[in-house]
């Protein structure tokens, strides 16, 4: 259990965050500069926070009230850098067994035998860190957090300088980590799809805030406001005004648009009619439609980037005075054939598929 | 050889030996201190700790004479203890380390802010007390640039002069150096004299370039062994 209440100010940036992980994977989502990795610093205890507490499985490691302020030496925490700041002047077995120096040989022998062979790095034990690639260096670096057993394992970007085959291996390996390793992981990153594969929960930061701590599919599926479905990747936001409510069902007035569409929703929500409220949808829940239905919306074809599986499409309505409203679409192959540019056609957004944000 | 060379040699590398251990360990204590330091101070510090080395050395020995002089600070301080250290080997030592002191703060303070930070950090975390990860990771790091400013450091107080005259004199078999011993000797017209001692200076100056660039050669060597391309995954 590990439970933050932290601030921090600097010239021109604050941090002021509050989470707390029971012994899950929690991934920090945000732009750069938003304060994950002066997280990850505070809790390690290589920066210090102006106030607040953090609290690692009953062990206090910080409080202002109290003036605790634990040396990073004493917090048992696993921290693996960005770079992964291994030692170059020591071999990687000399690396793995720096933090558990002063254990008896014989255990030492065994522990750095032991991680080699758990993160398929049995081979490099005499090498140095400069003659293994990046993902062989990424793996070191774990072994050499984890040698320890810490109460806690911090990944700052772990996978940001690898090439993609590495990154979904150790992407994997890392998943399958969590048999061996019982205890918190916190991972910074600043890429969706990789924080939603690895953790079971995200915290959205911004600016220094924390503006969405839940599980997973609750950030992707009810994003808090704004700014996190945005981050979250939901493309397509329009303003609206609720006409009508009918149980789960929600007819909201989208002016832009000119036009009405009935959202589902999903969640407990305290809606009235007339309200002002934002409506999202994904550019993969966005699909071509034969002949206007109900939520569909006649676009243009404005451009089309060609991807391996998939195709990313722009598309817009033209509005009130020329006015043009965007809509992104990631549509399959088969279906972006079927378009060219500057194609009439219906866009179908499907009721089930809208994310609702209250103002 | 005879004593009139002889003694000159000694008091030298006697001068030389103890110069540069004090002046490594100052050096390294004052250049990790600066390369982390953040206070207000900054510039201030770092100013007086390199005067030395844009000051004439007669001024800076002008300096020690005074603080170390009988009326001095330094001066009135070891009277409480009847020593006294002006005109005395000691003060070749002294004259020496203040001015090679610069050279070893600088260049060695260049290669601990060379070391990446998170390294250190990571030490840290893995639980090295602040002793161990200088001594296990900064250190040895640094250890190149370290190398190259205790050579240039030991360079310095070899050739040392004019600070040294001014504090410790030219007093034969007790503070004559090499540089002040062929001064005198070409004043009072020795030339011969003169010229042994510059010739042991040149042995000496080239049997340390030649034993530098022997074991940057066997460095050199070692790690292009080790860098050999070595990649699969």
């Amino acid at each position: 259990m590990l439970e933050v209440k932290i601030k921090r100010s600097l010239p021109g940036f604050k941090l002021d965050i509050d989470f707390s992980v029971d012994q899950e994977i929690l991934a920090i989502l945000g732009p750069s500069g938003s304060g994950k990795t002066m997280t990850l610093h505070c809790i390690a205890g290589l920066t210090q926070p102006d106030e607040g507490y953090i609290k690692l499985n009953e062990k206090v490691l910080y409080d202002s009230a109290t003036k605790i302020h634990l040396s990073p030496q004493m917090r048992k925490v696993g921290f693996v850098f960005q770079n992964y700041a291994l030692f170059p002047h020591l071999t990687v077995q000399e690396n793995i067994a720096y933090g558990i120096a002063q254990r008896a040989k014989s255990e030492i022998e065994d522990r750095v035998a032991q991680l080699l062979e758990k993160m398929n790095v049995r081979e490099l034990g005499q090498r140095y860190p400069r003659q293994l690639s990046g993902g062989q260096q990424q793996r070191v670096a774990l072994a050499r957090a984890l040698a320890p057993e810490p109460e806690i394992l911090l990944l700052d970007e772990p996978f940001s300088a690898l090439d993609t085959q590495v990154k979904e291996r150790l992407e994997l390996e890392l998943l399958s980590l969590q048999n061996f390793y019982k205890g918190n992981i916190l991972l910074v990153t600043h890429n969706l799809a990789e924080g939603y594969k690895m953790a079971s929960k995200i915290a959205v930061y911004d600016s220094g805030r924390i503006i969405q701590c839940d599980s997973k599919q609750k950030v992707i599926s009810s994003p808090a406001n704004h700014t996190v479905a945005k981050l979250t990747g939901v493309r397509n936001l329009f303003r609206g005004i609720i006409r009508e409510i009918q149980g789960k069902d929600v007819q909201v007035f989208i002016p832009e648009m000119e036009q009405t569409v009935r959202v589902e929703l999903k969640g407990t929500f305290h809606l009235l009619p007339n309200q002002n409220v934002t409506v999202g949808i994904r550019p993969e829940y966005v699909h071509l439609s034969e002949n206007p239905v109900e939520n569909t919306f006649k676009c243009i074809v404005y451009r089309m980037v060609d991807g391996i599986s998939s195709a990313d499409c722009f598309f817009y309505a033209q509005g009130k005075a020329g006015s043009r409203h965007w809509i992104e679409a990631i549509l399959a192959k088969s279906d972006a054939d079927r378009i060219c540019q500057g194609q009439e056609c219906y866009l179908h957004l499907h009721p089930e598929h809208w994310t609702l944000l209250a103002d | 050889m005879p004593e009139t060379y002889l003694s000159p040699l000694w008091i030298s590398l006697r001068t030389v030996l103890a110069t540069t251990v004090i002046t490594f360990f100052l050096g390294i204590a004052a250049a990790r201190w600066m390369a982390r330091y953040r206070g207000k101070c900054k510039t201030l510090i770092d100013g007086i700790f390199i005067l030395p080395l844009v000051l004439p050395p007669t001024v800076v020995g002008f300096g020690l004479l005074i603080f170390f002089g009988r009326h001095g600070p330094m001066g009135q301080f070891l009277a409480l203890f009847d020593t006294t250290v002006v005109f005395s080997w000691p003060a070749t030592v002294i004259a020496a380390v203040v001015m090679s002191f610069p050279l070893m703060y600088m260049t060695s303070r260049g290669a601990f802010e060379q070391v990446e930070p998170n390294i250190e950090d990571a030490a840290r975390t893995l639980g090295a007390n602040e002793w161990k990860v200088f001594w296990s990771v900064t250190f040895p790091l640094a250890w190149p640039g370290v190398a190259a400013a205790t050579v240039l450091s030991l360079a310095r107080s070899l050739g040392e002069f004019g600070a040294t005259l001014m504090l410790a004199g030219n007093i034969p078999g007790k503070t004559a150096t090499i540089p002040v011993a062929i001064y005198f000797a070409i004043q009072a017209g020795d030339y011969n004299k003169a010229l042994v001692l510059v010739a042991i200076v040149l042995i000496i100056s080239f049997s340390a370039i030649a034993a530098m660039a022997y074991w940057k050669g066997r460095q050199f060597l070692s790690k292009s062994i080790v860098n050999k391309p070595q990649n699969f995954e």
